[in-house]
C-alpha cells in the first residue's frame, strides 16, 4: 500500500475507520462473487461526503486505485478490491436526508439500504420501486453503479429510471451535480444521470442521490402457476404479453431452483418442472378485471395447478422463495456461478432448450431462475470448487450461455453488470471501436484509471482466475483475437 | 464458499459444512445487530464466518479474530435470514469451544471462570455466594452475554425461594403431564417465573412434575467452552427428569436453545441418542401452552396495552414467534401491540455491557425507544436476559414501565 | 439556408468528416432549434427514416431517427401498443428530434419520459465514427449507457441515426375530468394528494386561468386528470377518484370532459410566436408562476413541466436564472435555444471531448 497515501489518510481517519490489519481486510476481500478475491491495501469508512471527496482526491493525486463498496452484494464482482488499492466502504453514509411525499422524492446518501427507503416512504403510502433480490441489504450507491434491477422492472424500469438527480465526485476529484427534483430532470441537456447510473463505479462515487418514489399499489394479485414443462411456462408468458396485460412482474423458476427455494423458506411451492409467478398491481377495480383475464390465460396455458395469494403473508412467502433462490442454491452445492443473460422474450424457449443441452454437455447442474417478462435469465451453474478444474468447467459453460444470449440478439448482462466476472465477454456485445470509445470516455473522466480499475473492460490488471487456452467465447466462435 | 479446513477436531465437519454453505451473499447483514450499528464487515455474520474460516485455514491468528467473534451477541438473527441455510450457531459454538481450549486467559479471568463453573449451575451455592456479595462483579468478565445478563438482576438481597411441590396437580380435567426444568441462575434470581409457569400450567389442566434433583441444563458451561462439565450436568437431568411426560418445559430461552445444541455437545458420546431424545422432549413454556390451547382466564378489568419482546434465543434460535402472541391474544382486555424492528436484539447486558458498552447501550436504547413509542402498560418477554436489559434501560430513563415474564402475566390473568 | 439530407449513414459520416461545423435537425418542426448557427452546415435527417424492426411480443421497436413520429405511432397503434413517453409534436416531428430535444407529452405522467423508454441507438459522432450505444432488448446493463445520455443532447455530442425503444400495450379507453380550484395553492395541494394516493392517472396537467379572466370570478385553475383502463372498470374508478378528490381537496367544481387528443396536447392552446419548455418540480411552481403570470402557459405531468409562450425572451431568461431553471425554446427566433441557468457540466464536457473533439456538432 502506498505509504504516503496511508499517512495522508491517517490525518483524517481515526484508527477505527482506517482498516489496515489483515483481520480487518480479509472480510473485505470478496463480495457476493466468491470465485474472486483480492485483499485491499486498506479500507476506509468515511462518515460524510467531505471525507469521500478528500479520499478520492488523494487517490487521484497519488494514482492509487480505489473501489467504492456498499454491502458487497455484487454478483459480478463489482466491488472486488484491487490488490494494494483502497476500498472505500460507504455503509456509514446511511442517512435518508429527506422524504418529500408531496413530490414523491427522497434524498439519500449512497450507503442507504434499498429497502430502508421503502420503509421510510411507507407511512406516506409510497415506496421505492427497484427491488433487487438483495434489497434488504444492498445499498443505493451500489444499485446506481450497476443499474440494479429486480423482479418488478418490467413496468417501472430499473435503478436508472428511478434516480432523478445526484451529486457525485468524479474519479479525478471534480465534484458535480446533475438532474433535479423534477421527474423531468433539468428538462434539456444530455441526461447525465442516465450516463452515470450503470457506470460500474468507473466514473466516480455518488455522494447524494435524489430518487423517485412510487405510490403503493392499492392491490396486488399474485398468481403462482405450476407446469410440468419449462417450455410451457415460457409460452404462458408470451400469452400474457400477447393479451395486452402489463403485469408488474413475471418470474419463472425451474425444478432445481424450486427445490432450493423450498428448502430455504418453505414457500409451499408445488412440485413442478416450472413455476410461473405473475403479479398484477394497481388500482383495485382495474386489477380485479385484469385478474379475470389473467386467470383465463393461465387456465388455457396448460398449468396443472394454479394458486392465488390470498393474503399479504402468502404473497410475501411466494416472493421470499423467489428472492432467496440464488443464495438457497448454497444448500444444493458448495459453489455456483450466477449468470445474468438477456434474450428476446420470444426466444426464451429456445434459450432454455440450449441451456439444457449445455448442461448435458458439461455434466453440470444448472438451476434456472428468471425475470421472464424481461427475458432476463439467471442460470445458476452448480459446481464443487474442491474438484480440480470444476470452476474452469463451470466458467466455460457460463461463457457458452452468454454467447448464446448474444447470438439470440440479447445481452450478456441484464442487471448485475459486467464487473469482474464478465469483463472478458464485453467484446461479444460491442465492437472494438465501441469499446475504444467507452475506454476513451473513461480516460477523459479518470485519466489515471483509478476508479474500480480492472472492472468492465477486458484485460485489465485486477486479479483474475488463471485461464488457460482459448476463451470460451473464442471456442464458441463469438470473439477472436486476430 | 470453498475452504481448506483440515482440522481433525471432532467438530470440524460442522464448521466446514457451515462455511461451505455460506455463499457470501450478505443477506445476513441486514439482520445483524452489530453490523447495523458498526457497518463494517468484520462485525457481520458473513465477516465472522469468513474470519473463522481464515483462522481454521490457518491464514489468520485466532487472537486477531477474537475481538470480532467476542462482539457477536449470539442472537442468531442471522440464521433465519440466511437463504443458504448456514448453521451459524453450530459454527459459532463449535468454534468458541475449539478456541476456548487454546485460549490463554489472564489469571483473574481464569479464576472467574472457575467460579462460574462451580457456582452458577447450582442454585443453592449460588444463593450462598450471592449473599457474600460482589459475586456478580467477579463473575461477569467470564460470562457470555446471555447469562451474564441475569446477574445484572442481582439484587442486594436475593428473593426467598418459592418452592414447588414435587408434583403440582392439574386443575380440573387433566390435559397433560409435563416436567419443569428448574434451570439454574434464573431459579435463584427470579423464582417467581417458574412458580408462575407451574401454576399457569396447572390452571390449564396440566400436571407439573418438579423433581428436586433436576437442575442446570449445562448451556451456560457449554457457552464458555467447558464441555465435559456441561455434559455432566445434562446427564444429571437425563436421570432426574421423568421420561414418561408429554414434554419437558423450560421458561428460559437460553436453556431451550442450548438443549437444542445437545446433538453437537454429545457428538461421539455413548449416550448421544439419549441426549437427542431428551432434547426432542424439551419445549418452551409458551410453545407448549399455545399448542395445547389456553383455558379461558379472567384477564384484566380494563384494557392493558402490552407488547411482547422477542428473545433472540426464542425467535431466531427456536423459531418461536406466533406462539406467545397467540397466548397473549387470548387474554381478555389485553391489547397486544407490535414493537418496531422486533427481530433486532435488545443488546442484553452483563459482560456485553462491560466489554462492548457502546454497542450494548445503543441496542438497548433503540429497543426501549421503540417500546416507549407504544405507550404501554406492560412489556412481556420469554427470557430473563431481555427482562433484565429492558428493566435496566428503563431505569436509566427513570421510566416505571413494568417488564415481566410471560408466565407471570398469564398467571396474573388467572389469579385476578 | 440549404439543408443537406443524407440518405444513408455512410453519407452522413462523409458529410461530418468533410464539414467544419454541423447543425442537425429532423424535419425542422422546432423552429427555434432550426439552423441559425453561425457558419454551420445544416443536416436534416428526414431521409434516414423507416421502421427497421418492430416486435410487438418483445415490447421493442427499432426505428431510423428521421422517421416521422406519427408514422411510428401509427405502426404501434396497429398492434395496440404505444410509446408511453408520449412524444410531443406528433404531427410534425421526427422521433430523433423528440429524443434530442427530450420532448414528452402529458401521458408521460403514467410511466415515464423519453429517458425511461430509450434502450439503445446507432449514432455518428463528431469524429464521423458510426457506432452503437445501449442494447436492443428491454433490459441491458452492459457498457456505459450513452443512449440515455443522448436524451436532450440537442445533437451536440453525436447524431442519432437509429433508435430502439421499449413500448407498452396501450389501454383501450380513457376518461377525463377537470377539477377547478380558486388558487394555485389549492390545485397544487390536489396534485400532492394524488401523488400520495393509489389512483393511477394516465395524465395530469394544470391549466392556469385564462389571462383575460384574471382576477375575475370565473378565473380558476383547472386540474385536468385522465384515467385509462378497461371500459367496464372506468365508471367505478372515475367515481372513486372524483369522490376522493372532492372529499380531500375541495375543488369548486368537478367537470367530466370529452376525452380527445387535443385536450391532452399541452401545446394546443399555445399558438404564440415563442414557445418554451421548462422542467421544474411542483414545489418550484408557485415562485416561478408569479414571474410568468402574464404568459399563456400550461403545467404538464403533475407540475413537473411548464410549457409557455413569451414575447419577452430576455425577461423569461432572467426569471429562469433566478429560479435556477433551464428552458428550451422550441419555436421562435432566438439567439440561443437554451435559456436560463446554463447547462455547463464537467461530466458533459468530458463526453464532448471524446465524441466531438473538434467541436463540429453545434
Amino acid at each position: 500500500m502506498n505509504r504516503a497515501l496511508l499517512a495522508a489518510l491517517e490525518n483524517i481517519y481515526p484508527a477505527d475507520r482506517l482498516l489496515t490489519r489483515d483481520v480487518e481486510l480479509l472480510p473485505y476481500e470478496s463480495d457476493a462473487l466468491t470465485a474472486f478475491s483480492a485483499k485491499p491495501g486498506a479500507v476506509v469508512l468515511p462518515v460524510d461526503e467531505a471525507e469521500i471527496i478528500y479520499t478520492v482526491r488523494l487517490c487521484h493525486e497519488m494514482a492509487v486505485p480505489f473501489v467504492a463498496r456498499g454491502s458487497g452484494t455484487s454478483l459480478s464482482g463489482g466491488s472486488l478490491p484491487i490488490p494494494e488499492g483502497l476500498t472505500i466502504g460507504l455503509n456509514r453514509l446511511n442517512r435518508i436526508k429527506k422524504i418529500d411525499p408531496q413530490q414523491r422524492i427522497a434524498v439519500v446518501e449512497p450507503g442507504v439500504i434499498n429497502l430502508h427507503i421503502t420503509e421510510a416512504a411507507q407511512p406516506y403510502g409510497l415506496y421505492y420501486a427497484p427491488d433487487p433480490s438483495s434489497q434488504s441489504i444492498c445499498t443505493i450507491g451500489g444499485n446506481i453503479a450497476f443499474n440494479s434491477g429486480g423482479a418488478h422492472c418490467l413496468k417501472y424500469g430499473m435503478t436508472s429510471n428511478h434516480v432523478l438527480g445526484m451529486k457525485v465526485v468524479l474519479a479525478d476529484g471534480a465534484v458535480t451535480q446533475f438532474g433535479s427534483e423534477s421527474i423531468e430532470g433539468v428538462g434539456v441537456g444530455p441526461d447525465l444521470v442516465g450516463l452515470f447510473v450503470g457506470s460500474e463505479g468507473l466514473f466516480g462515487i455518488a455522494l447524494e442521490i435524489t430518487v423517485r418514489l412510487m405510490p403503493q399499489p392499492e392491490l396486488y394479485r399474485t398468481v403462482l402457476a405450476a407446469y410440468d414443462d419449462l417450455g410451457r411456462a415460457g409460452d404462458a408468458v408470451s400469452m400474457v404479453v400477447a393479451s395486452g396485460l402489463l403485469p408488474g412482474a413475471m418470474e419463472i423458476m425451474d425444478r432445481l431452483a424450486i427445490k432450493a427455494a423450498e428448502a430455504s423458506v418453505n414457500a409451499g411451492y408445488p412440485d413442478a418442472e416450472a413455476l410461473l409467478i405473475v403479479e398484477l398491481e394497481g388500482e383495485a377495480p382495474q386489477v380485479n378485471a385484469e385478474f379475470e383475464q389473467l386467470r383465463r390465460i393461465i387456465d388455457a396455458s396448460g398449468a396443472f395447478e394454479s394458486r392465488v395469494a390470498k393474503s399479504e403473508a402468502e404473497r410475501t412467502r411466494i416472493w421470499k422463495g423467489r428472492k432467496g433462490a440464488f443464495s438457497a442454491v448454497g444448500r444444493l452445492s458448495p459453489d455456483y456461478i450466477v449468470q445474468d443473460g438477456v434474450v428476446p422474450r420470444s426466444r426464451l424457449g429456445e434459450a432454455l432448450l440450449e441451456i439444457n443441452a449445455l448442461k448435458a454437455k458439461y455434466s453440470l447442474d444448472v438451476a434456472n431462475v428468471f425475470h421472464a417478462g424481461d427475458g432476463n435469465l439467471h442460470p445458476l451453474i452448480l459446481y464443487d470448487g474442491r474438484e480440480d478444474g470444476a470452476l474452469e468447467k463451470a466458467e466455460a459453460l457460463a461463457g457458452e450461455i452468454l454467447a448464446l444470449c448474444v447470438n439470440l440478439g440479447g445481452s450478456i448482462t441484464g442487471e448485475h453488470g459486467i464487473g469482474m466476472e464478465k469483463r472478458d465477454y464485453l467484446p461479444a456485445m460491442f465492437s472494438e471501436e465501441e469499446i475504444d470509445i467507452m475506454q476513451a470516455l473513461r480516460l477523459a473522466i479518470d485519466p489515471k484509471e483509478i476508479a474500480n480499475r480492472g472492472k468492465m473492460f477486458p484485460g485489465g490488471e485486477a486479479p483474475a482466475l488463471a485461464r488457460q487456452g482459448m476463451h470460451p467465447l473464442e471456442r464458441a466462435g463469438v470473439i477472436s483475437r486476430e | 464458499m470453498r475452504h481448506q479446513i483440515q482440522s481433525d477436531d471432532l467438530r470440524a465437519p460442522e464448521m466446514a459444512t457451515a462455511i461451505e454453505k455460506c455463499v457470501h451473499c450478505g443477506f445476513c447483514l441486514a439482520a445483524c445487530p452489530t453490523y447495523s450499528l458498526l457497518g463494517e464487515e468484520m462485525d457481520s455474520p458473513r465477516g465472522r464466518i469468513y474470519l473463522m474460516k481464515n483462522v481454521l485455514e490457518e491464514r489468520l491468528a485466532a487472537e486477531d479474530a477474537q475481538p470480532y467473534i467476542d462482539r457477536c451477541l449470539g442472537c442468531m438473527a442471522c440464521v433465519p435470514a440466511c437463504p443458504s441455510g448456514v448453521e451459524y450457531g453450530d459454527l459459532l459454538v463449535s468454534y468458541r469451544a475449539l478456541q476456548e481450549a487454546e485460549r490463554q486467559r489472564p489469571p483473574l479471568d481464569a479464576l472467574a471462570r472457575k467460579l462460574v463453573m462451580e457456582t452458577l449451575p447450582y442454585p443453592k451455592r449460588f444463593r450462598l455466594a450471592a449473599r457474600t456479595g460482589a459475586l456478580g462483579k467477579a463473575l461477569q468478565p467470564a460470562l457470555p452475554a446471555a447469562f451474564a445478563a441475569m446477574l445484572s438482576l442481582l439484587p442486594d438481597k436475593l428473593p426467598p425461594p418459592l418452592p414447588l411441590p414435587a408434583i403440582l396437580p392439574a386443575q380440573g380435567e387433566r390435559r397433560g403431564v409435563v416436567a419443569l426444568l428448574p434451570g439454574c441462575v434464573q431459579a435463584a434470581l427470579a423464582p417467581e417465573i417458574n412458580y408462575a409457569a407451574a401454576h399457569t400450567l396447572a390452571a390449564n389442566g396440566i400436571e407439573v412434575h418438579n423433581p428436586p434433583g433436576a437442575g442446570c441444563c449445562g448451556s451456560i458451561l457449554l457457552h464458555i467452552g467447558a464441555e465435559a462439565k456441561a455434559r455432566a450436568l445434562a446427564r444429571d437431568n437425563f436421570t432426574q427428569l421423568p421420561a414418561d411426560v408429554d414434554a419437558i418445559i423450560t421458561t428460559a430461552a437460553g436453556c431451550g436453545s442450548g438443549i437444542n445444541d445437545y446433538e453437537l455437545l454429545f457428538k461421539g458420546q455413548d449416550d448421544a441418542e439419549r441426549a437427542r431424545a431428551f432434547s426432542a422432549k424439551v419445549m418452551d413454556f409458551s410453545a407448549y401452552l399455545a399448542e395445547l390451547g389456553l383455558r379461558r382466564s379472567k384477564g384484566f378489568d380494563r384494557e392493558r396495552r402490552v407488547a411482547y419482546q422477542d428473545a433472540c434465543h426464542l425467535l431466531h434460535a427456536q423459531g418461536i414467534h406466533s406462539e406467545p402472541r397467540a397466548l397473549l391474544n387470548q387474554i381478555p382486555n389485553l391489547r397486544l401491540l407490535p414493537i418496531a424492528d422486533a427481530g433486532m436484539c435488545c443488546g442484553s447486558a452483563g459482560t456485553y455491557n462491560i466489554d462492548q458498552p457502546v454497542i450494548a447501550a445503543e441496542l438497548g436504547r433503540r429497543k426501549v425507544e421503540s417500546i416507549l413509542a407504544l405507550e404501554l402498560d406492560l412489556v412481556v418477554s420469554g427470557n430473563i436476559g431481555c427482562i433484565a436489559q429492558l428493566r435496566q434501560q428503563l431505569a436509566l430513563l427513570k421510566n416505571p414501565l413494568p417488564v415481566v415474564h410471560i408466565a407471570e402475566l398469564l398467571w396474573q390473568a388467572y389469579a385476578n | 439556408m440549404t439543408i443537406s439530407a443524407p440518405a444513408t449513414v455512410d453519407e452522413l459520416q462523409t458529410l461530418i468528416r468533410d464539414s467544419e461545423r454541423i447543425h442537425v435537425i429532423g424535419k425542422g418542426s422546432k423552429t427555434a432549434l432550426h439552423g441559425n448557427v453561425n457558419g454551420a452546415a445544416t443536416v436534416g435527417l428526414s431521409e434516414i427514416s423507416g421502421i427497421i424492426e418492430y416486435q410487438p411480443a418483445e415490447y421493442t421497436v427499432t426505428v431510423r431517427a428521421g422517421t416521422a413520429v406519427h408514422d411510428l405511432s401509427a405502426a404501434l397503434d396497429d398492434e395496440g401498443q404505444y410509446l408511453p413517453f408520449d412524444p410531443l409534436l406528433p404531427a410534425a416531428a421526427t422521433i430523433g428530434g423528440v429524443v434530442a430535444a427530450n420532448l414528452s407529452g402529458s401521458r408521460r405522467f403514467r410511466y415515464g419520459g423519453v429517458r425511461d423508454f430509450i434502450l439503445g441507438a446507432e449514432v455518428v459522432d463528431g469524429a464521423g465514427r458510426a457506432f452503437r450505444v445501449g442494447g436492443k432488448v428491454v433490459k441491458n446493463s452492459a457498457g456505459f449507457d450513452l443512449s440515455k445520455f443522448l436524451v436532450g443532447s440537442l445533437g451536440r455530442y453525436a447524431i442519432m441515426t437509429e433508435l430502439t425503444f421499449k413500448v407498452f400495450p396501450d389501454v383501450p379507453r380513457f376518461r377525463s375530468l377537470a377539477f377547478h380550484y380558486e388558487q394555485l395553492e389549492d390545485a397544487l395541494s390536489a396534485i400532492y394528494f394524488i401523488n400520495q394516493s393509489p389512483y393511477e392517472l394516465d395524465a395530469l396537467d394544470l391549466v392556469p386561468p385564462p389571462l383575460m379572466n384574471r382576477g375575475k370570478k370565473d378565473g380558476c385553475w383547472k386540474l385536468l386528470a385522465r384515467l385509462a383502463g378497461f371500459d367496464e372498470t372506468l365508471p367505478q374508478r372515475v367515481e372513486r377518484f372524483s369522490a376522493a378528490m372532492t372529499g380531500e381537496t375541495a375543488p369548486i367544481q368537478v367537470k367530466p370532459l370529452e376525452d380527445s387528443a387535443s385536450l391532452w396536447d399541452p401545446l394546443a392552446g399555445l399558438a404564440g410566436a415563442c414557445l418554451v419548455k421548462v422542467a421544474l418540480s411542483p414545489k418550484q411552481v408557485p415562485r416561478f408562476d408569479e414571474m410568468v403570470s402574464r404568459s399563456p402557459r400550461r403545467y404538464g405531468v403533475g407540475g413537473n413541466i411548464v410549457w409557455l409562450e413569451t414575447e419577452d425572451i430576455k425577461q423569461l431568461d432572467a426569471a429562469l436564472k433566478s429560479c435556477e431553471l433551464t428552458g428550451l425554446c422550441l419555436r421562435g427566433v432566438v439567439e440561443s435555444a437554451v435559456i436560463g441557468a446554463p447547462l455547463e457540466n464537467v461530466l458533459a464536457a468530458r463526453v464532448k471531448q471524446v465524441l466531438d473533439p473538434q467541436n463540429k456538432l453545434v
